[in-house]
C-alpha cells in the first residue's frame, strides 16, 4: 500500500515539475513568435510612414501644417520640397543662441563658415512631427537625409588657381561625371568687399575612373586681396550633388547668417564676436552679398540678390543691431557673403532652400536603447540634388525582441 | 511503479510536442523580420535615373557602351555598398494573340547570382509615346545672340508690385535661358554702364542682343549718367530723359531689342544711389520720373527721347502722354499668333489681361517702327480716335534693314512675366527640336533588381 502510495506520490511531483518546463518552454516560443510579429509589424510601418512623409504635400513655409509631409506638390513623387525639409529640427549639431535676437536656432552647419541656422520658434520639432503623423506613444523614429553624391574640392595651386575635385557617391566614386564649377571672385582692398566678373568664371570637366578631376581657373590669381569661393555640381544620368570650397578665412571675425522665419524671406548677418552673447567691444565688418543660382540644364549662375541693401555693415557690441537682408523670393540657390575689415576677411556661404549645398540633416530621436529598429531606405531629389532618405522606426510599447 | 512509468510517457510525449511544435515554428530571420524595402528602394533609384530622361536613353540605345557605362558608374554610386544589383532592359511586343512579350535585350549587374532579391520595374516608352525636345538657341544671321536680363541690385522697381526685379529677373532666366547660348544677368548698374560702352561682360556678344528690363516702369540709370553727363542729363529741362535718349541710339546702334515688361516704358529712371533723395512722387526713394527731376511732373519724356534716339532723330523734350488705354474697360486680348504658339512654348499666360498703358499705332510712322509681332490684338482707344497696340514688338527700319527693336508691354501692374517670354519667343520663334529614339519597339521595360550581400 505504501509502495502505491510513494508511486503516485513521485509520478505528481514529476508530473508538476515536467508541466511547469514545457509551459515556460512552450511560452517562450509562443513569446519570440508574438515578438517577431510585431517586429514585422514595425518594419511595414516603417516602410508605410517614410511613403507618407515622402509623398505627402510640404510643410508650408509659415504656420504649423495639418500634415506632416516633405513633397514638393510641383513636381513627381519622391521630390521633396527645400523649403520644407528647412523648418525641421536637425540634431546634427548643438542649437546656437542669438543674445541679440533672443532666440535659439538649430544647426545645420557643414562646416565653419557654412551655415545653415534656423530658429526654433518657427521648427517643426520631433515632438510635433509625432503628433501630425498619429503615431504618438506608438512609435518613435528618426529622420536622415544624406546626400548621395558628395563633392570633396581643394586647393591645389594659386598661380593660377587650380583645384581638385573628388566625387564620391555612396557606394562608389561617380566616374566619367560632367562636372561644372563656378568661380566666385571677390575683390577685399574697397570700401565693400566686390563680387567680380571676370571671363570664364565657369569651367566645365568630367571626373576620371576614379571620381577625381582638376579644374583650372587659368586667369585668376588668388592673393590678399583677392579671395573667392567656389561652387560645383557633378552629374551622371540623373544622380547630381553639389560640392563647394572658399579658402580659409582671415583673422577670427567673420559674420554669421541667422535664418528669420521662412515667411520672411529674411537673413539676420551677425557680427561673430556677438554670438552667442553679445561683445563688449565694438568691431566692424563691411560685407556684400550675391546669389547664386541653378539652372535645369546644370548652368550655375550668379545672381544680384535683389535686397535694397546688398551690401552693408555688421558691428559688434551692444547698441548694435544686427543687419537683416531679403532674399526676395523662394527661388532655392546660395547666398554669398563676403566680409572685410581689421585683418578679417573671408567668405561664408548659406543655403536658400535645404539642398542647395548638399548639406545633411538628422531629425526625431535616438534609436538607442529602443530595442528592435526597423529602418528603410528612398533615394529622392531636392531641388535637382541627389539625395537618400533613412527612416528608423521603432515601437514605444516596451516590448523587444526576446531570447 | 506503473503510474511513474505513465508519467514518464506523459513527459515523452510533452517533449515530443515540442519537438515538433518548434519544427514547425521556424522562426525568421532578422533581416527577413524587418528587411530593407528593396523593391520601393528599386523603384525610386529607377526614378531617380531617369529624372533626367538619361534611363530612357540608355533603354532604347542598348549597344552603346558609353551610355550603358555611365549608367553601371550611376547605378553603383547610387546605392549603399552592400547592395547587389541586375538591371535588365527587355523589349515589349505583343503576341498574335494580343498577349505582351518581353525579350530580354541588355542587362548589366555586379553580382554572378541574386538568389534572394526584390525587384521593380519601371516602362519606358520610346518616342511614339514620349517626347522630350531640345530648344534651338535664338540667332540672328546664324549667329547666336546674347539675351541681358537687368537684375541690378541698386536700383529699385515700380510696377512691379509684390515682386521685385531680381524675382523677376530669376523667372525670366529659368524660362528663358534655355533658348539662349548665352544668358548674362547684369548685376549692378557699374555693369550696366559696361555694357552701354561696348564693353562685354562675360565675353559674350554684345551685337543682336536682347535685355529685359525687369524694373517695369523704371530703368536702370548708371551713376556715370548722372547730372554732369551731358548723355544722361538735359540740364535745359532738369530731365533724365537724355538717358533714354543714349539708350536709344545704343539700342539702334547694337540691334538691341529692348524690353519693357509692364505699363508705361521709360517712365522713371532708377539707381539707388545717386539718386537716394530722389523719391517719385509716391514716397519711392532712388527713383525719379524721366521728366522734370525737380517737380517730378511726369515721365512721359522717356519714351519719346528712347524712340527719337532709337530713329537717330534730334532729341526734342516732349511731355505729352504717349501711351493710352484702350477701349472696352482695358481688356486686350492675346492675338491669334501667340495664343497658337503658348502651346507649343508651354506657357500659358491669361488670353485676355488689362491694359493702361498700350502704345498708339501712330508711332510706327513717326518713328520708322515695323510690328514683327503682335503679342495682343490692336484695338480701339478711349475716345476711340486712335488704334493701340496694347503689347508688341517694334523694329526699327533703316531702308529694309531692321536695326534696334522695342517690345512693349503696355499692361497694368502687376506683370505676369510670362508674357514678356511669350513676346520674345513669338518674335523669334525658335524651334524645339523632338529627341528621336531609334528602337523598334515602342516601349521597354526596365528592372531593377535588388539583393543585400549575404542574404536577406
Amino acid at each position: 500500500m505504501s509502495g502505491v502510495s510513494i508511486d503516485h506520490l513521485i509520478s505528481i511531483v514529476v508530473l508538476f515539475f515536467a508541466v511547469l518546463l514545457f509551459i515556460g518552454l512552450f511560452n517562450q516560443t509562443l513569446s519570440s513568435a508574438v515578438n517577431y510579429q510585431r517586429n514585422t509589424s514595425t518594419a511595414k510601418a516603417c516602410g508605410d510612414l517614410l511613403d507618407t512623409m515622402l509623398l505627402t504635400p510640404g510643410i508650408p513655409t509659415a504656420g504649423t501644417p495639418i500634415a506632416f509631409g516633405l513633397q514638393d506638390t510641383a513636381l513627381t513623387q519622391y521630390q521633396l520640397d527645400p523649403f520644407s525639409v528647412m523648418r525641421l529640427d536637425s540634431s546634427l549639431a548643438a542649437p546656437i543662441s542669438y543674445q541679440k535676437t533672443g532666440l535659439t536656432y538649430s544647426n545645420i552647419t557643414a562646416s565653419p563658415h557654412n551655415y545653415l541656422l534656423y530658429p526654433y520658434t518657427d521648427m517643426i520639432n520631433y515632438s510635433t512631427a509625432l503628433t501630425l503623423l498619429g503615431i504618438n506613444g506608438t512609435y518613435g523614429f528618426q529622420l536622415s537625409l544624406i546626400p548621395t553624391v558628395n563633392i570633396f574640392i581643394a586647393q591645389v595651386s594659386a598661380s593660377p588657381l587650380s583645384l581638385s575635385l573628388n566625387v564620391i557617391g555612396t557606394g562608389f566614386p561617380l566616374a566619367y561625371a560632367k562636372v561644372n564649377c563656378l568661380l566666385i571672385p571677390v575683390l577685399l582692398n574697397t570700401n565693400y568687399p566686390d563680387f567680380e566678373t571676370i571671363a570664364h568664371q565657369t569651367e566645365t570637366n568630367e571626373t576620371n575612373s576614379v571620381g577625381s578631376t582638376s579644374i583650372t581657373f587659368s586667369n585668376f590669381y588668388p592673393n590678399p586681396n583677392l579671395t573667392y569661393a567656389v561652387v560645383a555640381y557633378a552629374y551622371l544620368d540623373g544622380i547630381t550633388g553639389i560640392g563647394y570650397y572658399e579658402p580659409s578665412p582671415v583673422g577670427n571675425q567673420s559674420i554669421v547668417p541667422f535664418l528669420d522665419p521662412l515667411s520672411t524671406q529674411n537673413v539676420t548677418l551677425a557680427h561673430s564676436d556677438d554670438v552667442p552673447n553679445t561683445s563688449t567691444s565694438a568691431n566692424t565688418l563691411y560685407y556684400n552679398t550675391t546669389f547664386i543660382l541653378e539652372s535645369q540644364n546644370y548652368a550655375i549662375q550668379e545672381t544680384s540678390l535683389g535686397s535694397s541693401n546688398p551690401s552693408g555693415s555688421v558691428t559688434s557690441g551692444p547698441g548694435n543691431p544686427p543687419t537683416s537682408i531679403s532674399m526676395g523670393s523662394y527661388t532655392p540657390g546660395i547666398l554669398v557673403i563676403a566680409y572685410d575689415n581689421s585683418g578679417n576677411s573671408g567668405v561664408v556661404m548659406m543655403p536658400w532652400g535645404f539642398s542647395s549645398l548638399g548639406f545633411s540633416m538628422i531629425f526625431g530621436g535616438t534609436p538607442l536603447n529602443h530595442g528592435w529598429v526597423a529602418t528603410d531606405l528612398r533615394q529622392v531629389q531636392i531641388n535637382g540634388v541627389s539625395y537618400q532618405v533613412k527612416l528608423s522606426l521603432w515601437s514605444e510599447k516596451g516590448y523587444q525582441e526576446s531570447g | 511503479m506503473m503510474r511513474t512509468v505513465e508519467v514518464l510517457l506523459v513527459i515523452i510525449l510533452l517533449g515530443a510536442a515540442y519537438v515538433a511544435t518548434s519544427s514547425f515554428i521556424a522562426l525568421p530571420s532578422p533581416s527577413t523580420v524587418s528587411p530593407v524595402d528593396l523593391n520601393q528602394l528599386a523603384y525610386t533609384t529607377l526614378q531617380e535615373l531617369d529624372s533626367r530622361y538619361d534611363l530612357s536613353s540608355a533603354a532604347f540605345q542598348t549597344n552603346n557602351l558609353t551610355a550603358w557605362g555611365d549608367l553601371q558608374i550611376a547605378l553603383a554610386a547610387s546605392l549603399p555598398a552592400n547592395m547587389v544589383y541586375n538591371l535588365t532592359v527587355y523589349n515589349v511586343n505583343t503576341a498574335s494573340n494580343g498577349a505582351p512579350l518581353y525579350s530580354s535585350v541588355a542587362s548589366i549587374s555586379n553580382a554572378a547570382n541574386l538568389a534572394s532579391t526584390d525587384a521593380s520595374s519601371y516602362l519606358e516608352a520610346s518616342s511614339n509615346v514620349t517626347y522630350i525636345s531640345t530648344p534651338q538657341q535664338i540667332s540672328t544671321n546664324g549667329v547666336p545672340i546674347t539675351l541681358y536680363i537687368l537684375d541690378c541690385s541698386d536700383t529699385a522697381g515700380w510696377w512691379i508690385t509684390g515682386y521685385t526685379p531680381s524675382s523677376l529677373a530669376q523667372t525670366v532666366y529659368s524660362l528663358l535661358s534655355p533658348y539662349f547660348k548665352t544668358t548674362v544677368m547684369v548685376q549692378n548698374t557699374n555693369q550696366l554702364n559696361q555694357l552701354l560702352n561696348g564693353k562685354p561682360i562675360e565675353g559674350e556678344s554684345l551685337k543682336n542682343a536682347i535685355i529685359v528690363n525687369t524694373n517695369g516702369e523704371a530703368v536702370p540709370i548708371p551713376s556715370q549718367f548722372n547730372s554732369t553727363n551731358p548723355l544722361g542729363f538735359n540740364s535745359t529741362y532738369n530731365s533724365y530723359s537724355k538717358y533714354d535718349y543714349t539708350l536709344g541710339k545704343l539700342t539702334q546702334f547694337y540691334n538691341w531689342t529692348w524690353v519693357s515688361i509692364v505699363g508705361y516704358p521709360f517712365y522713371y529712371v532708377t539707381n539707388t544711389g545717386f539718386l537716394n533723395n530722389v523719391q517719385n512722387g509716391f514716397g519711392i526713394y532712388g527713383i525719379s520720373k524721366s521728366g522734370n527731376v525737380a517737380t517730378q511732373d511726369t515721365g512721359a519724356p522717356g519714351l519719346y527721347a528712347f524712340l527719337e534716339g532709337l530713329d537717330n532723330q534730334p532729341y526734342v523734350y516732349n511731355t505729352n502722354s504717349i501711351a493710352g488705354t484702350p477701349q472696352t474697360g482695358s481688356t486686350v486680348y492675346l492675338s491669334n499668333q501667340a495664343q497658337s504658339l503658348c502651346n507649343y512654348y508651354g506657357l500659358y499666360p491669361s488670353y485676355y489681361q488689362t491694359s493702361t498703358r498700350a502704345l498708339p499705332t501712330s508711332i510706327t510712322g513717326t518713328y520708322h517702327l515695323a510690328v514683327t509681332t503682335y503679342l495682343f490684338n490692336t484695338t480701339f482707344g478711349q475716345p476711340p480716335q486712335s488704334t493701340y497696340n496694347p503689347g508688341a514688338v517694334y523694329r526699327h527700319l533703316s531702308g529694309t534693314n531692321y536695326e534696334g527693336g522695342f517690345l512693349a508691354l503696355g499692361m497694368t501692374r502687376i506683370p505676369d512675366i510670362r508674357l514678356t517670354a511669350l513676346g520674345i519667343l513669338c518674335d523669334y520663334q525658335p524651334a524645339r527640336y523632338g529627341s528621336l529614339y531609334t528602337a523598334a519597339g515602342s516601349n521597354r521595360l526596365v528592372v531593377l533588381q535588388l539583393g543585400t550581400v549575404g542574404g536577406r
